[in-house]
């Protein structure tokens, strides 16, 4: 049986010198000056430029790849296709590697991969992309799952028989034995878009290589998966391959696969033997795709008279693009965190990825999660209306609690839902609001959250998640955390930075950060699955404490006390001393102390370089269904969104006028980084709700891949954004962390349409919620009324 | 994307950019803020070999009141000049608040109101409350100049009336008699969208009489329009929501809109109902905004 423990309030009395604080970033200066290199920003000494040669057909057979006249301008310096490079399949979800480094026989989507051309400068390169030319044989292309579905379909894999690359079919409990138990069941189907992360560093990748060692530097969310898959594709040691991450300008997911350009990058480098610079323009950046998959979500729930979950039914059919990339993983994430967020028995999860011959889809902030979300929160309003439920009401009778575990195995610690539901509906004015704004006028709740941390590497391997290292100069007066962990922007290593301070007792301004650098720094998975601040922040606190350790046994032999009139010396333990903020003191008399620095030299002196070592590893976690790792964490965020809404019942238009985020993110290590969070969030989640979807031709051409089409919102579209946290404390999180990072953007999309729902009294069952797709569902609904009223 | 070679020229006065002009023919172009141009340039649907800038030109630069003749914009003026000149604030803040609702502060700074017309896209934003204001453009060409109605400028999707060798280089707007005036932009965000539909509508009242109007509609028809019927069936009538809501529902039938990705025909059609109401509904009660 769980134990009953609240991890509620924990906080509350608790003040820490460096962390629970919004201490300055520690790159705000780069960052505001401009100082702060991104990939894009190096230049190496004999530098080329390169850019991948593209597909311009959706499906078809290579023919022909004439380079001769490209080959023949001046400047130009290398031209490859897949017969230059290893034919070796690549991916990033090991049971569906699928990618080739350039096509062979067959491109599979218009952007597809053909080959890559380098030249002296970016002048020349474009001049002679355009003299290259590829025959094609038109093969007959899909374009949505239903048609890849078809019968007689054309085939994009061989792999793939019916174009189906990922199929789960998952029942827990017994949902036909809840069914008829069910006092009412209900079935809803929603469509949620498929779009693009919209971060605005496109993808750069520069390579040289020196002797047998290749060095990139490269614009990807971790060091270790692109260091992996580079030694994997090349068949080199990991040694063998150093990476290094200059700043990131955001990834959300999309920086995270091998792209095109890192293989290229090493491959046209080592065939010249100068560094090549790869990149996209921007509209590139939608071909990679690797952004948000389009799915089609069909819900059956059954509920008590009260209004209690029996069970769900749920079937998720996915849109692919032509390869898996991360899709497997999104696939199971679409099924399996709706266990966490509600306490029930019964769950049946069946799921289709199909692959279709548009850019391929992957990750993005809330992996796999937001469009179903989005569907089931549409659903439960639906189900609670019928009942006649407050939809508050409904989701606090359903919230999972702390301490249990769910059917399909996870381990749920601190969970503290119901209070981020009941906070988010004192703060947000609820119950003087809801069913009782004029119409056009509306007020929406949705639930989200997310894993703190995937529980398994992407590829099976043994290793620790994180691990880090802190170095104390030798005269103590400066200290270098070193850990792979990657700052996108989110924050990390500022937050790192805080955790170290903290751990060891040290001045956060003393310390820097040595990050991205697999030659310099020490192992991290990197930025996905919002795991930095709990798994690296494991890493540093363990490393912190080390040193601490070293330092207060020092300390010991150096500090005496008063004892009975006289002075003992040497004689203190470790045990009845602590360092805070620089200073080490007897816990017992704090008037008797010495610094921190006096004591690392003294270290140093004696047994040479002061360093704290940290690792982690989850553990084992999850069952054993096919699937069980997916969505497997050590801890688990919650969060509650409210959002206001006006539709201008003419034109369809949503202004969203006011928005609550009240989170259980457990300790809150800097609170305006988690506001950040929440902000972002809000922008990401209400673009996807209203305006975000990218859209193709006939052909499977962009046809909105830049900002002004792709329309992300602007600051003057912003609401007001409240951000609060519920006090919480995780158990399997150092200092009691759990994540924001993606959790924020799970419950936006619901919450935003359930609003719009409210407003206009018309649910539309597919994202995006356009001026016009409200203006004619508004219209429908008009005809609809006078038919029925005559 | 990269920017294919081109010859640049700073000449140091219209004449002089219309004289290299007429030079270099069809291989040149003017370039004022070169929001529009460059961005085109870029995607390679135009490649001119020679571009004559026109946008330091301290000739174009100026806004003033002329009695008698009206506000004079040169064709130089940025949107953000427009949208912040004191004599426009005093006489037409409808044409600044136009304005002010284009692009974003970045484009604003660079991009011109010449740029703006002569680059003559149908959601162009600034023509529709310009034609409704009745504006006059003064045309300078190698061989001369000439004046003409703005309304006359535009011939389709980004065809103008002017030669080659032509610069718009000034924009009147007579002293007349409308009493109210606004534009309103239809944009799928509050910033940084193009219109889907554009609706500028200028009334000049007697009372509560509606004397005459001007209903002109943007990104609805390959250059912006006037809807004639609607202005008809106001003149000489009470002004009144209601009346105003008819005048849309004739100016929703005289537009020809296409469907593309910001929005169906059907839907701008609709838009430009709802749009002229409100227009006119503004313009009569809220003077010029
Ligand atoms: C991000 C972005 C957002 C935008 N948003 C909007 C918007 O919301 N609404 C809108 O209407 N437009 C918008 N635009 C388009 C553009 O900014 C405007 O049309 C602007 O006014 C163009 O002026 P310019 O001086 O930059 O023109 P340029 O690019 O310099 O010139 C455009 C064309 O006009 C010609 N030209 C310029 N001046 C003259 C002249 N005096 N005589 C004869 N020919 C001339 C040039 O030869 C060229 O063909 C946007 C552009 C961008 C890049």
């Amino acid at each position: 049986m769980a134990k009953e423990f609240s991890y509620l309030n924990f906080n509350r009395n608790k003040e820490y010198s460096y962390i629970g604080k919004s201490l300055k970033r520690t790159d705000i200066l780069d960052k505001v000056t401009g100082r702060g290199k991104f990939t894009a920003d190096l230049k190496f000494s004999n530098m080329l430029y390169g850019k991948l040669i593209r597909s311009t057909e959706a499906h078809a057979r290579i023919i022909k790849i004439d380079t001769s006249e490209a080959e023949k301008l001046p400047g130009v310096r290398a031209i490859i296709t897949a017969k230059d490079v290893p034919s070796i399949k690549y991916g990033l979800s090991p049971a569906r590697y699928d990618e080739t480094i350039f096509c062979i026989d067959k491109v599979r989507y218009y952007g597809d991969k053909i080959g890559a051309i380098c030249a002296v400068d970016e002048e020349t390169l474009y001049k002679a992309l355009k003299l290259i030319k590829v025959e094609y044989e038109v093969l007959p292309a899909v374009f949505t799952p239903a048609e890849a579905a078809k019968e007689g379909a054309p085939q994009i894999f061989e792999e793939y028989p019916g174009n189906i690359n990922t199929e789960i079919h998952l029942e827990f409990g017994d949902v036909e034995k809840a069914k008829k138990e069910a006092y009412y069941i209900r079935t809803d189907r929603l469509q949620g878009q498929r779009t693009v992360h919209g971060f605005i560093e496109p993808h750069c990748s520069i390579a040289y290589w020196e002797g047998k060692r290749v060095t990139i530097h490269s614009a990807h969310q971790s060091a270790h998966y692109l260091q992996h898959h580079i030694a994997r594709i090349f068949n080199m040691k990991e040694g063998d391959v150093r990476v290094i991450l200059p700043y990131i300008g955001a990834g959300f997911g999309g920086k995270l696969d091998v792209s095109g350009l890192d293989v290229a990058a090493v491959a046209l480098s080592k065939i010249t033997g100068q560094p090549v610079k790869m990149f996209f323009d921007l509209e590139e950046v939608w071909y990679n795709g690797r952004a948000r998959h389009g799915m089609d979500m069909k819900y059956t729930t059954g509920v008590t008279k009260e209004g209690k979950i029996l069970f769900v039914e749920s079937e998720i059919i996915l849109d692919g693009g032509a390869y898996t990339g991360l899709g497997v993983a999104s696939s199971y994430y679409a099924g399996a965190l709706l266990t966490v967020l509600y306490d029930f028995d019964n769950y049946r999860f069946d799921a289709y990825r199909y692959v279709t011959n548009l850019p391929p889809c992957g990750a993005q902030r809330g992996h796999g999660q937001p469009h179903p979300r989005y569907a089931f929160e549409s659903h439960l309003d639906h189900i609670a209306e019928d009942l006649g439920i407050d939809p508050i009401d409904i989701r606090l009778l359903n919230a999972r609690r702390a301490n249990t575990v769910t059917p399909n195995g996870y381990e749920v610690k601190a969970y503290y839902l119901k209070e981020a539901n009941e906070m988010a509906r004192d703060v947000s004015g609820w119950k003087e609001k809801k069913g009782k704004l004029p119409k056009g006028r509306g007020i929406g709740v949705g639930n989200g959250g997310f894993v703190t941390g995937a529980g398994y590497c992407m590829y099976r391997t043994d290793l620790p998640h994180s691990i880090a290292m802190i170095k104390v100069y030798d005269d103590g007066t400066h200290a270098v955390v070193y850990t792979n962990a990657v700052d996108i922007g989110q924050g990390s290593d500022t937050v790192l930075t805080q955790m170290a301070a903290q751990a060891m007792g040290y001045p956060y301004e003393d310390i820097t950060i040595c990050t991205r650098d697999t030659d310099l720094s020490t192992l991290d998975f990197g930025a996905y699955a919002s795991r930095q601040t709990l798994m690296a922040g494991w890493a540093v606190k363990r490393a912190g404490e080390d040193v601490k350790r070293k330092i207060l046994a020092q300390a010991a032999e150096m500090l005496k006390v008063k004892e009975d009139g006289g002075y003992r010396f040497g004689k203190l333990t470790p045990e009845e001393l602590e360092c805070e903020e620089g200073i080490v003191y007897v816990k017992q008399e704090p008037a008797v102390n010495i610094t921190f620095a006096e004591v690392a030299r003294a270290y140093f002196v004696k047994h040479g370089v002061l360093i704290g070592r940290g690792y982690y590893h989850p553990g084992k976690l999850g069952g054993t269904h096919k699937g069980a790792a997916v969505g497997t964490s050590p801890a688990y965020s919650s969060a509650t969104q409210i959002a206001e809404v006006e539709v201008d019942m003419e034109t369809g238009l949503t202004k969203v006028v006011g928005t609550w985020d009240v989170h259980d993110s457990g300790f809150v290590v800097n609170p305006q980084l988690l506001h950040g969070q929440v902000h972002g969030a809000f922008s990401m989640g209400i673009g996807e709700t209203i305006w975000e979807k990218v859209i193709f031709d006939e052909k499977g051409r962009v046809l909105n891949g830049n900002f002004a089409e792709y329309r992300l919102p602007t600051a003057l579209d912003m609401p007001y954004v409240e951000s609060l946290v519920v006090d919480t404390f995780e158990p399997n999180g150092p200092w009691g962390v759990k994540e924001v990072g993606e959790g924020a953007t799970t419950p936006t999309l619901g919450c935003v349409a359930n609003a719009v729902y409210d407003a206009i009294g018309v649910r539309i069952s597919e994202l995006p919620l356009t001026p016009e797709k409200i203006w004619r569902a508004l219209k429908e609904a008009e005809g609809a009324k006078e038919k029925g009223g005559k | 994307m990269y920017l294919p070679d081109f010859e640049y020229f700073t000449p140091n006065s219209v004449e002089e950019a219309c004289r290299l002009l007429s030079q270099y023919g069809s291989k040149a172009v003017a370039i004022a803020g070169g929001t529009d141009i460059l961005v085109k340039m870029k995607k390679e649907v135009m490649a001119p070999e020679v571009l004559v800038s026109i946008g330091h030109l301290s000739e174009l630069k100026k806004i003033e009141y002329v009695p008698g003749k009206g506000v004079v914009i040169g064709a130089g003026v940025t949107h953000n000049e427009v949208m912040n000149s004191k004599i426009l604030h005093e006489k037409y803040l409808s044409v600044s608040e136009a304005a002010h609702q284009m692009a974003n502060n970045q484009v604003r700074n660079l991009g011109t109101i010449g740029g703006n017309i002569c680059n003559a896209v149908p959601s162009a934003d600034m023509p529709p409350i310009l034609i409704a204001l009745d504006t006059t453009v003064k045309i300078v060409g190698a061989k001369g100049e000439r004046t003409m109605p703005l309304e006359n400028v535009f011939k389709g999707p980004n065809q103008t009336v002017l030669e080659n060798d032509e610069l718009i280089t000034e924009f009147v707007i007579p002293d007349g008699n409308f009493t109210g005036s606004t534009y309103i932009k239809f944009g799928l965000r509050a910033s940084g969208a193009l219109a889907v539909v554009g609706v500028a509508a200028s009334v000049q009242m007697e009372g509560d009489i509606v004397k005459d109007a001007r209903i002109v509609l943007g990104a609805v028809s390959p250059v912006p329009v006037r809807a004639k019927e609607a202005e008809n069936f106001l003149r000489g009538k009470k002004a009144g929501e209601e009346l105003f809501a008819e005048a849309g529902v004739i100016a929703s039938g005289e537009c020809r809109p296409i469907s593309d990705i910001r929005g169906s025909a059907e839907y701008r059609r609709d838009m430009v109902r709802v749009f002229t109401r409100r227009a006119l509904l503004k313009a009569v009660n809220e003077g010029h905004v």
